[in-house]
């Protein structure tokens, strides 16, 4: 919203104040002001007159010109198209300031030059509001322009300062000058003065019929005016219009923008002898095409609110008018609407059509619905002095609104204990009245307080201690940390898993990463391992590349994977830890790895490639964390492996029977994808909601033996189709007396037959109540040789 | 036979010898040579039974071998030390050769901002609580006072899933879930997450952005409180000096609503290029919880009274750290990600 401090300055004292003051004051209490900024930005300008217009010897376009200003003759040279003897022209003397740009006494091809002569672009107006005429050429003012005036700003109406206020969806109140007057007025306790008029009309227009069939929209004001010349508007009106960044187009049209700028009620005026029928209704069920003022046709469909005269659509209610009942210079007889359309309704239509409008925007905003009349009085009023009429017609209206006073109850006690102050009472009346509320005492605490109509946004006795402390200053409340009953702060029990494992990862070298939630197609049908529900797409997205919600995690790590790769980063660890989303609200937590080429020792001194196991590694290291029995967690081969991980060097993960990871080598024919060449690549994906679910093995205290451990070790060549644990959990079986296996070393190739591996296994064995007797570590020996030979035709080694 | 003169002549002949002996095999040759049992000193011992005086005898002997022992033991140790550091000098390493790898991983700053954000509150006694990002209609708006039809609809540019479902726009959504599972009860919670609108993404917009939601209601929370509790959390995060301005603002759910400013901690006030010459910065939204918002999860407005803020993450790491382009985050280049090593700020 552009308000003009000249404009608002015939509805309030806003004398000795600064505009920078004024946009402070407003800033702290609510109304935010984006900018202000100067209608134009000239220095040292005067009015002159062309008095002498020479081609310049020199120049197939310049002109030399000598130029009367009263007080002297200046020779100026100008290149405008436009410059011709007896010209009024607006001239920027030697040291004149147009925008930052300093004039200055120069020659131009050899012929001096005093000065420039102007066009209103160059003196900071927005082109937008200018002809291309007057952009193309200097500005050609009037012949009774005073030569030699030098407040030419002021002449021109361009020695304005324009306020841009942002206003937040509660202000809407402020899309009116009146209202921003009233604001500044109560702010600084400055006198407001907002006009009213009476009634006029001097005939009864009685066959016109004004009405809504829709309860969108409960209220319409009309009148007739007959016999009005349509024409330019006055200079004064299109200056306002141009400050507040309207543009012109006729006196009737820029009327009723001008008051709807200073009411904030849209204003539409039809063309009184282009209706089809003597009325004008609501309705809501009308489907087809529209042409609107703009020119641009517009489907219609059920729920927009239109204005139909013989069930035609002669105006997009609140939005848009249309071409059929435009006024034009030859329009003799008008009708004036003033309407109240619901917000929602307007809002919605406006974005369907992808039309908007200053009528729209209030609309949609919410507008005051108890000013219509008076509004309509305003109009007849400013229309005296921009057009002769014949008639004007009483007041037609249609209006199903209940226009009682909304009356709030509070206390002064509620108001202190809610913003922690220490106002009194008689403070917060007088506030509360400087705004406009009328306050009704009732016992010096308690107090009735109507609210003024066009402040739509306040509801319940909070919005008046809002009122209250935005006048007043949020410096008037006391800082004082809440008084509650202790508690212990704490990390949600799944932050805390998660930042276990983040502290893992961390401590372990891998950089941790953040990766949009939003995916596209491709990359969200890929790597799908861990969660296989049906996915969820976004019905509005805005582009192709954030359509989807990711429900697995691994391809977006690819990606920025790739992006490093492409960066020239050779090996690195990365992990991202995030929510994901399914179908049928589902949401789990995953997390995420990839191990990038080398592992290092000494900056680039290579210690071997990442493979297999360091992922498992880290694998088997966050089960640790949460003390997760070995037992219940198999490893197979990933059966719906599609050509993404490398089919024997990847692996799935249950725990107790359910997919908790799957990881491994990616997939020769995928690296391309990821832009990998030769380096190692190995990923994981891991369900932490499965794990952060699962109960962990108890952390009490059991009791170490006293007795001493005795180690066996078994050497023994076995086929390869035999996987290690099975073997280990085969032995394990032999006894309870045995606490532990280990691997300690495996061979292939020289003396080991084809296909089978040298494997040498540490056993250990360990009583809780005794010493093991070599009876019984004979006993267990034997068994367990004979359950590898039986079982796994083992040949133990010398 | 003057046995005195026998062990003085074996001694100077030894200890010739030794002056002679260079290497370790000579030196323990010479011992055995002259010391071990059948040593040439050693074998003297026979001569005790000839001698009369075999006290005096035993004093020569011993006198003798001990000089020959004890040189040659000297000797030996002096080799000894010569030798073990002629290996150590074989044994030089170049010791500005950097140490074998083991540094810590370095989290995108956006973690360690969110891990400092619930440390600070934590250590205030607040809960850290989660919720959904894609979230009902119902949490996101209606019951934040936002309905259907309200004109603050147009603040929130939604990414929706149909009619019902979207991805939430803010983190106030939780706000909604904690009051029904609170059940009428007090409340001091935070709840980081991410969060989406229907933006371009720029410099400074992204579809994609987290905030820190904080909640507190009981019976006699107000404005001030809002207000000390923001500044101290100001004073943790940036600097101890830091102060809280605010202005009044509008949000659906608050009522009074205000924008927050901190002091420039860059410039401590005085303004500089990051507070646009104002010597304030905005950093989040807050105010005291709508009534309408208590009354529809179950609080008597009359009775209970809470205040809310929402701080932006990466607004907040941006500010602190000076990163320029909120796109960065999610760039996740490694050289980016490694400049946030240190753990701790002081």
């Amino acid at each position: 919203m552009l308000v003009s401090l000249k404009e608002i300055a015939k509805y309030v004292d806003i004398s000795s104040l600064t505009p920078e003051e004024i946009a402070s004051r407003l800033t702290f209490s609510g109304i935010e002001v984006e900018e202000i900024k100067k209608s134009a930005d000239a220095t040292n300008l005067t009015i002159g007159k062309v008095i002498e217009c020479k081609d310049h010897p020199d120049s197939d376009h310049l002109h030399v010109c000598k130029v009367d200003i009263g007080s002297d003759i200046l020779d100026i040279v100008c290149g405008a198209p436009n410059v011709r003897k007896d010209l009024k022209v607006i001239v920027a003397l030697p040291g004149a300031v147009l925008c930052g740009r300093t004039i200055t006494k120069g020659s131009i091809r050899g012929v001096e030059s005093n000065g420039m002569l102007c066009a209103l672009n160059e003196l900071g107006v927005d082109p937008k509001y200018l002809r291309k005429e007057q952009i193309e050429g200097i500005e050609e003012l009037p012949e009774d322009a005073p030569l030699g005036e030098t407040n030419v700003l002021g002449y021109l109406g361009l020695d304005d300062t324009i306020l841009d206020l942002s206003l937040l969806a509660n202000r809407s109140d402020c899309y009116s000058l009146y209202n921003v007057a009233r604001e500044i007025g109560a702010l600084f306790d400055r006198k407001v003065s907002i006009p009213t008029y009476e009634e006029f009309h001097n005939y009864e227009e009685n066959d016109f019929v004004i009405s809504s069939e829709t309860e969108q929209c409960k209220s319409f004001y009309a009148k007739v005016v007959k016999g009005i010349e349509i024409k330019e508007s006055p200079k004064w009106l299109k200056d306002v219009l141009q400050s507040e960044g309207i543009r012109s187009i006729d006196n009737i049209v820029d009327l009723g923008n001008y008051v709807m700028l200073l009411t904030g009620q849209p204003i539409h005026c039809y063309d009184y002898d282009k209706l089809n029928k003597k009325e004008l209704i609501v309705k809501d069920n009308i489907e087809e095409e529209f042409t609107a003022l703009d020119e641009k046709t517009y489907s219609i469909k059920n729920g927009d609110l239109c204005v139909a005269s013989d069930n035609k659509t002669m105006c997009l209610g609140g939005i848009m008018g249309g071409l059929n009942s435009e006024i034009s210079f030859t329009s003799k007889n008008i009708v004036v609407e003033v309407a109240n359309f619901h917000f929602a309704s307007i809002r919605k239509t406006s974005s369907r059509l992808g039309l908007s409008s200053d009528s729209s925007l209030r609309f949609s905003k919410g507008i005051n619905k108890d000013q219509a009349e008076e509004v309509l009085n305003l109009f007849i009023h400013l229309l005296k002095d921009l057009s002769s009429f014949d008639e004007v017609s009483q007041v037609i209206k249609y209006d199903k609104f209940n226009h009682d006073k909304k009356v709030i109850d509070c206390s002064l006690t509620y108001i202190n204990k809610r913003l922690g102050s220490n106002f009194n009472y008689e403070e917060v009346k007088e506030v509360l009245t400087l705004l406009n509320f009328e306050i009704s005492d009732i016992d010096g605490d308690n107090f009735k307080a109507v609210v003024p109509s066009y402040r739509i946004d306040v509801e319940g006795k909070a919005d008046l201690s809002e009122e209250i402390i935005r006048y007043k200053g949020f410096d008037n409340i006391t800082n004082a940390l809440p008084v509650m009953e202790t508690t212990v702060g704490t990390v949600s029990s799944l932050r805390e898993k998660e930042r276990l494992i983040e502290s893992y990862l961390l401590d372990n070298g891998f950089f941790e990463t953040l990766n949009y939630t939003l995916v596209n197609e491709k990359d969200n049908n890929a790597f799908n391992y861990v969660n296989k529900n049906e996915g969820i797409v976004i019905s509005n997205p805005l582009t192709e590349d954030h359509k989807f919600i990711r429900k697995n995690l691994l391809t977006s790590l690819l990606r920025t994977q790739e992006y490093n790769i492409n960066h020239k980063e050779t090996d690195f660890k990365i992990f991202e830890i995030s929510n994901v989303y399914s179908k049928g609200d589902k949401e789990e937590v995953h997390l995420a790895m990839s191990l990038v080429g080398n592992k290092h020792v000494q900056d680039g001194i290579t210690l071997s490639s990442y493979n297999f196991y360091d992922m498992k590694g880290y694998l088997e290291g966050i089960l640790n964390l949460f003390n997760i029995d070995i037992n219940r967690i198999k490893f197979n081969l990933i059966k719906d492996n599609d050509n993404d991980f490398h089919p024997n060097r990847s692996a799935e993960v249950t725990l107790d029977g359910k997919r908790l990871a799957v990881f491994g080598d990616i997939h020769p024919l995928k690296r391309n994808e990821y832009s990998l060449k030769k380096e190692a690549c190995i990923i994981l994906e891991m369900n932490l909601s499965l794990l952060f679910a699962t109960r962990s093995a108890n952390n009490k205290f059991m009791d170490i033996s006293k007795f001493p451990k005795v180690k066996r070790d078994y050497a023994f060549i076995v086929s390869e189709e035999y996987p290690y644990l099975s073997i280990k959990q085969d032995i394990k079986k032999c006894s309870s007396l045995i606490k532990e296996i280990s691997l300690f070393d495996i061979y292939k190739g020289e003396h080991v037959k084809e296909n089978h591996v040298s494997l040498a296994l540490s056993v250990t064995l360990e009583k809780m109540d005794s010493t093991l007797k070599e009876e019984e570590i004979v006993a267990l020996d034997n068994k367990i040789k004979e359950t590898l030979i039986s079982k796994y035709k083992v040949e133990f080694r010398g | 036979m003057d046995y005195a003169l026998e062990f003085e002549t074996l001694k100077s002949k030894a200890l010739d010898e030794l002056n002679s002996a260079s290497s370790l095999k000579d030196l323990n040759d010479l011992k055995n040579k002259y010391l071990a049992k059948k040593g040439e000193i050693s074998l003297m011992m026979n001569h005790i039974r000839e001698v009369e005086d075999k006290k005096a005898f035993g004093e020569l002997y011993n006198a003798c071998r001990k000089a020959v022992e004890e040189a040659i033991d000297l000797k030996i140790k002096e080799e000894e030390t010569k030798k073990l550091n002629e290996d150590l000098a074989k044994e030089k390493i170049d010791i500005t050769l950097p140490g074998n790898n083991y540094s810590r991983g370095v989290a995108n700053p956006f973690y360690k901002v969110i891990n400092e954000i619930e440390d600070i509150f934590v250590g205030m006694g607040y809960s850290v609580e989660t919720g959904p990002e894609v979230d009902y209609d119902k949490y996101v708006f209606e019951l934040l006072n936002i309905p259907h039809d309200h004109p603050a609809r147009d603040m929130q540019d939604t990414l929706y899933i149909d009619n019902n479902l979207l991805l939430r726009s803010h983190t106030s959504s939780v706000q909604a879930h904690v009051m029904e599972k609170a059940k009428g009860q007090p409340i001091k919670i935070i709840c980081p997450g991410k969060t989406y609108r229907r933006d371009d993404d720029d410099m400074t917009h992204s579809h994609q952005f987290a905030q820190v939601e904080g909640l507190v209601i009981d019976k006699n929370i107000n404005l001030g409180n809002l207000k000390a509790t923001l500044e101290l959390f100001a004073q943790k995060m940036f600097s101890k000096d830091t102060k809280v301005r605010f202005r009044s603002s509008f949000f659906p759910f608050t009522e009074p609503s205000v924008e927050v400013d901190i002091s420039c901690f860059n410039c401590k006030g005085k303004g500089c290029s990051l507070c646009k010459g104002t010597g304030w910065i905005e950093i989040l939204g807050a105010g005291m919880v709508h009534p309408n918002v208590l009354k529809m999860s179950g609080y008597d407005p009359d009775e209970y009274s809470g205040f809310a803020f929402g701080i932006g993450i990466e607004r907040v790491t941006m500010l602190k750290y000076g990163i320029d382009d909120i796109r960065r985050f999610y760039q996740n280049d490694i050289r980016f990600i490694k400049e946030f090593k240190k753990v701790k700020e002081d």
